[in-house]
């Protein structure tokens, strides 16, 4: 059986006229990254021993071996990262392998169209992330205390017996919870609009939970972006303009980047 | 006194520290039941059938409930994401 080939991304071939190619240890840690040109497609890529990095094996490993995980996983992202910050590349995810470079090359070839298409977007742009958090217990005051919906009720209910005060204190609860929802909905998407003044493309992601944050602020806006590179400038600038306007409230901003365009480049 | 694990929604049953492990899962339990409740009496009172006098009984008996609850958890050194336990892939327990 012959060698497998592991994929990291791909690039315009004509950007590897332009530069010579850096020298990076494979994804075994022994043999070298190299290239492979499919006419106006460039992948980069290694080779790996086909018994050691069988598909049986590999998903073995992911499932019971976290350092070997870890290990790995950190390896692709850098290498991904230092590719993009040299060429135009359409990143692949973690364990992209082909049997061998016939398969790859069906693969490419069968999706140049949409690999051009994704070099002319992502060329000359750079994808960040933006993060927002909001101290849901600041923000749940100034709800409370500037709705005067709210204010009316809280006073009404002051005047009623100590047992029916608890029932109207739990629905009172319940309309302040969903309020503070909508107005950090409200808010993030607001400052999500505004931010499309710089962005080529934004899109919206699931937010994070706690556990994988380990923040104590709840995440209310999870975003990523294709800025273009003169624009990156000014869009973390208004960032930090938010950043100091509504840290008193209650609100943090985390701007990430600039990462391997995965979410603007679909080829998988 | 010692927070129990705060925050990680775990039960720290460490066999040097079990009496804060046990405190922990021992409230948790008893706040699941709390809020079973609660919500079942919110119920009843809105659906229209008992009289003020029986919403008047209930209100208090579980505001005094909520009370007690809170000066457990403060004496145990428990706050509300340490009786959240992590059900895993059915998320929290609360």
């Amino acid at each position: 059986m012959g060698d497998l080939i592991y994929l990291y991304g791909l690039i315009p071939t004509e950007e590897t006229t332009e530069q010579s190619f850096p020298s990076f240890k494979g994804f075994d840690g022994e043999r070298e990254i190299y290239t492979l040109s499919f006419g106006s497609t460039t992948a980069i890529v290694c080779q790996l021993n086909a018994e050691e990095y069988s598909e049986e094996n590999i998903k073995e490993k992911i499932n019971d071996d976290m350092e070997w995980l870890q290990e790995k996983a950190f390896h692709h992202h850098e290498t991904v990262v230092a590719f993009s910050k040299m060429y135009t590349v359409v990143p692949l995810k973690f364990c992209t392998i082909y049997k061998n470079e016939e398969s790859l090359m069906n693969t490419v070839q069968t999706n140049q169209d949409k690999l051009n298409s994704a070099f002319s977007l992502l060329a000359g742009n750079e994808e960040w992330n933006l993060k927002i958090y909001c101290d849901d217990s600041l923000l749940k005051d100034q709800v409370s205390k500037s709705n005067p919906a709210i204010e009316e009720k809280r006073a009404q209910i002051s005047e009623l017996p100590k047992g029916r005060q608890f029932f109207e204190k739990k629905k009172l609860d319940k309309l302040i919870d969903s309020e503070l929802e909508e107005e950090k909905t409200r808010i993030s998407e607001k400052i999500h609009f505004q931010l499309k003044e710089f962005v080529l493309q934004g899109n919206v992601k699931r937010n994070w939970s706690k556990d994988v944050t380990g923040k104590d602020e709840n995440m209310t806006w999870n975003s990523v972006y294709l800025i273009p590179k003169s624009d990156v400038e000014p869009f973390l600038e208004k960032i930090q303009q938010y950043e100091k306007d509504m840290k008193e409230t209650g609100w943090q901003f985390a701007a990430s980047g600039p990462w391997p365009a995965y979410h603007f480049s679909s080829f998988s | 006194m010692q927070q129990v694990n705060p925050t990680s929604g775990k039960i720290n049953l460490d066999p040097d520290n079990a009496e804060h492990g046990l405190a922990q899962l021992v409230l948790t339990v008893i706040e699941l039941l709390r809020q079973i409740v609660e919500r079942h009496a919110i119920r009843r009172v809105e659906g229209g059938t008992l009289s003020d006098v029986e919403i008047e009984n209930l209100g208090e008996a579980l505001m005094n409930l909520e009370e007690k609850m809170e000066e457990l958890k403060e004496i145990f050194g428990l706050d509300a994401e340490d009786l959240n336990i992590d059900l895993g892939p059915l998320g929290s327990l609360l």
